[in-house]
Formats: structure tokens, C-alpha cells, sequence
């Protein structure tokens, strides 16, 4: 990628953070998502990139080296398209620490909030998300 | 204007006829039968664009809360429900709480319907012609149309009760003015206003006026008369905001692409399905 390609990109992903048009996750209930944050750190498996909701597969082991597969739910690839997020913004094998909102069951799925890339980088709400889920969107 | 340059084209040309001569004999013949004339197309605001709505999905926003959170006067802090109706939402609120109300439209079968299509996240388009006013969502994806060519609305008995029903309008000035009917409501348990559980029968009758309040603003306010849900009539607020980028594209929505949050048939719990498909709760 050229530079001007990866600042522009970078631009895209810092006006994303003050950009982000709610709600995301409108396709279904949100009932499910607990109000407080968790922050994984894992590799990138995959990153579906389709409707109606974009998903993030995340591999994270924990201390004993046990891993486990993370569904983190995102936006519209429309959405997030105007927004300047790509298929290859979660690259497989990218080294990635996501916020998210977990499923109170237990279930290792979240509600994407925000990401701090490999390079430092932050895109969603990553400084400023508190992470309270609107009601009922 | 945008709007105007591409939809004269759409117009459809007769040999030797020009648009303008077309739009001339339309507007003739609609005097002749006694109907509105129609706004012809230099007389019609640009609402070209794509625009978002502003808040969350929560069909009043003022009934979210009990306070509310649009100050737009007009605006009612719940619905003025009947008894019967208010039964039902209160129904539909509790199965909510307990994560037991699917939305209709998450396992991706059928329209949004009217007014809910006001209610969506992702672009929208606002397409203006003189004849008809098209609403153009890119979630779903869902289609409403407005006829404005001077027609009148259907005596009730041609209505049987669609999603987004019947829809006839005209402009005043730069205010798009229609009546909706033909709605089938709550009937079949597959129309809802918004997630918590707001309904309407096939009773409603919705009065919309649209305008541009800003040029990055439309207002849309809409009257719900509904003799057999409501005591009086509701009013709701909705505001768009216009896509500031330009040369933005609409794209496909798919919604079945990869829904990995169909609702259970019998429990109505909303699934959350593992990347192999198989229910993760």
C-alpha cells in the first residue's frame, strides 16, 4: 500500500471515530448485550464483511493457552463502508484488542465498540464509547 | 438540481413530444378529470442525496424515556392508546424485557411497512418527481411510493391491508403532504413500528408532511389517526440528516447474506448463530 494509501486510510479510520452514525446494530435486538465493556486481545480468524451486520471471528487464548473463538457483531458493511472501513481492515492473522459489549449469557459474542490496531491505531469508539447499549434499538 | 436532470430523463418520450410538452398535456388532463395538477418539475424542492435518519430506531423517541428526547412541540410522551391497545403494548413491552419479542423483520421475509420504514438505520433516497415521490431505503431493502399525479386514494373497500398500504399526496410549496391507509397493521402479528412492541391496526390512517427545514434537514411529521388503537391522534416527529460526502454510493443490503440473528420460531428469542451456523446461546 503507498503511503498517501495508508494516510489516507488512516484519516478515514480517525473521522470514522467522531463520524460513526448510530444505531449498528438494528437488524435485531440488542436485549442480549450486557451494559459493560470487555476487552479482548487475540488473531483475527476472519472478518465477514456482509449484511446485515459485519463479523469480526477473533481467536484469544487465555493464560493456560486454551483458545477460544470470539463473534464480535459490527455495523452494515454499507454503513461502515461510507465510513471507510474495508474487508481488509481485520486482515486474518492481524494481532488485534477489541472492546465490546458481551452477551450476558456467557456466550463469547460482543457487540463491537471500539479496536486498537497493530500499529496503535484506534477506529470506533475506542477513547470515548461508555459502551451503554441505547435501549432497545 | 441533481434531482431534476436525472429524472427528466426517466420520463418517458413519445416521438416529436418533448418532456415539457408531456408534462403540459398531464397537467391537462388532470384539470380535465378535476384533479389536483400535478407540481411540475421546476417547481419541486431538491432532496437529492443520501440522508440518515437522526436517533436510534425507537419509533417516538419521547416514548423511550417518558421524557422524551425530541423537543419538537407536537410531540406525545407515549402513545394515546386505547385500553385494548395499551394492553397489547404492554404485552409486547414485557416480552421484550425478557428478550422474547422478535423483531418481524430479523429473519429477513418482509417489509418494514409504513411508518416504520421512517425508522431505519442506513442511507436513505428521496426521490422527487412530479408525477410520484419514492422513499428508498437501503436497509431491508424497502420501497414506498407516493402517488402525486392527482389520483385520489382508494375507497376503503379496494384496500386489503399491506405493509406500506396506499399512499396519495400533492405539494404545498416546498411541503410534500400525503395520506397513507390501507395498512394492515397488527393484524398478523408481522407489522411493528419499532422493538418495543409498537403497533397500529388496520384501522391507521397516517397524514405525512414532509419539507426541508435546513438544506441538510428534512422533517417529516405525520399525524396517526387510528379509531381502533388510538383515543386521539399521534403525533411523531422524525428527522434526516443529508449525507455530507459526496458522490456516495447506495448499495446492496442483503439481508439474509449472513444472518447469524434469526429469531427462534418457538421461543422468539433472538439466536446469535456461531460462523459454522449453529446457535452459539
Amino acid at each position: 500500500m503507498k503511503a498517501t494509501n495508508i494516510a489516507a486510510g488512516a484519516a478515514l479510520i480517525a473521522a470514522m471515530t467522531i463520524f460513526m452514525v448510530p444505531p449498528i446494530l438494528a437488524h435485531h435486538s440488542s436485549a442480549g448485550f450486557s451494559q459493560d465493556v470487555k476487552e479482548i486481545s487475540g488473531t483475527v480468524k476472519e472478518f465477514q464483511f456482509r449484511n446485515p451486520h459485519s463479523w469480526i471471528q477473533v481467536n484469544v487464548a487465555d493464560a493456560s493457552g486454551k483458545v477460544t473463538e470470539w463473534s464480535v457483531e459490527w455495523g452494515s458493511p454499507n454503513q461502515l463502508g461510507r465510513e471507510g472501513i474495508r474487508p481488509s481492515t481485520f486482515s486474518p492473522g492481524m494481532n488485534v484488542t477489541i472492546k465490546m459489549r458481551p452477551m450476558m449469557n456467557g456466550t463469547p459474542v460482543g457487540g463491537f465498540v471500539g479496536a486498537k490496531m497493530p500499529d496503535g491505531k484506534t477506529i470506533g469508539k475506542w477513547d470515548t464509547g461508555d459502551g451503554k447499549k441505547p435501549a432497545y434499538e | 438540481m441533481h434531482n431534476m436532470h436525472v429524472n427528466r430523463k426517466t420520463l418517458p418520450v413519445l416521438p416529436g413530444l418533448s418532456p415539457r410538452l408531456l408534462l403540459g398535456l398531464l397537467l391537462s388532463s388532470c384539470l380535465a378529470m378535476g384533479q389536483t395538477a400535478v407540481t411540475p418539475f421546476e417547481k419541486l424542492p431538491d432532496w437529492s442525496g443520501l440522508w440518515n435518519m437522526m436517533g436510534g430506531t425507537v419509533f417516538d423517541t419521547a416514548t423511550q424515556t417518558g421524557k422524551g428526547g425530541v423537543v419538537t412541540p407536537g410531540v406525545r410522551e407515549h402513545p394515546p392508546y386505547t385500553p385494548a391497545f395499551e394492553k397489547i403494548y404492554q404485552g409486547h413491552l414485557a416480552l421484550r424485557d425478557a428478550d422474547r419479542y422478535p423483531d418481524v423483520i430479523t429473519n429477513c421475509g418482509v417489509p418494514v411497512g409504513y411508518p416504520r420504514i421512517l425508522n431505519l438505520p442506513d442511507a436513505y433516497e428521496f426521490v422527487v418527481r412530479p408525477d410520484i415521490f419514492y422513499i428508498v431505503t437501503e436497509n431491508g431493502p424497502n420501497t414506498m411510493r407516493v402517488y402525486t399525479d392527482g389520483r385520489k386514494l382508494p375507497a376503503k373497500e379496494d384496500t386489503w391491508g399491506t405493509y406500506t398500504g396506499v399512499s396519495v399526496g400533492h405539494w404545498e410549496g416546498d411541503t410534500l403532504v400525503f395520506q397513507t391507509i390501507g395498512l394492515k397493521g397488527n393484524r398478523d402479528n408481522d407489522s411493528i413500528l419499532d422493538r418495543t412492541g409498537l403497533v397500529l391496526s388496520d384501522e391507521a390512517k397516517v397524514t405525512t408532511r414532509m419539507r426541508k427545514i435546513n438544506e441538510n434537514t428534512l422533517e417529516v411529521k405525520l399525524v396517526i389517526e387510528d379509531p381502533k388503537a388510538l383515543t386521539k391522534p399521534w403525533n411523531v416527529t422524525k428527522q434526516f440528516r443529508k449525507n455530507s460526502k459526496p458522490a456516495q454510493f447506495m448499495y446492496d443490503y442483503g439481508c439474509a447474506e449472513n444472518n447469524r440473528n434469526p429469531a427462534d420460531p418457538v421461543t422468539g428469542k433472538t439466536l446469535t448463530l456461531g460462523p459454522d451456523g449453529k446457535p452459539l446461546n
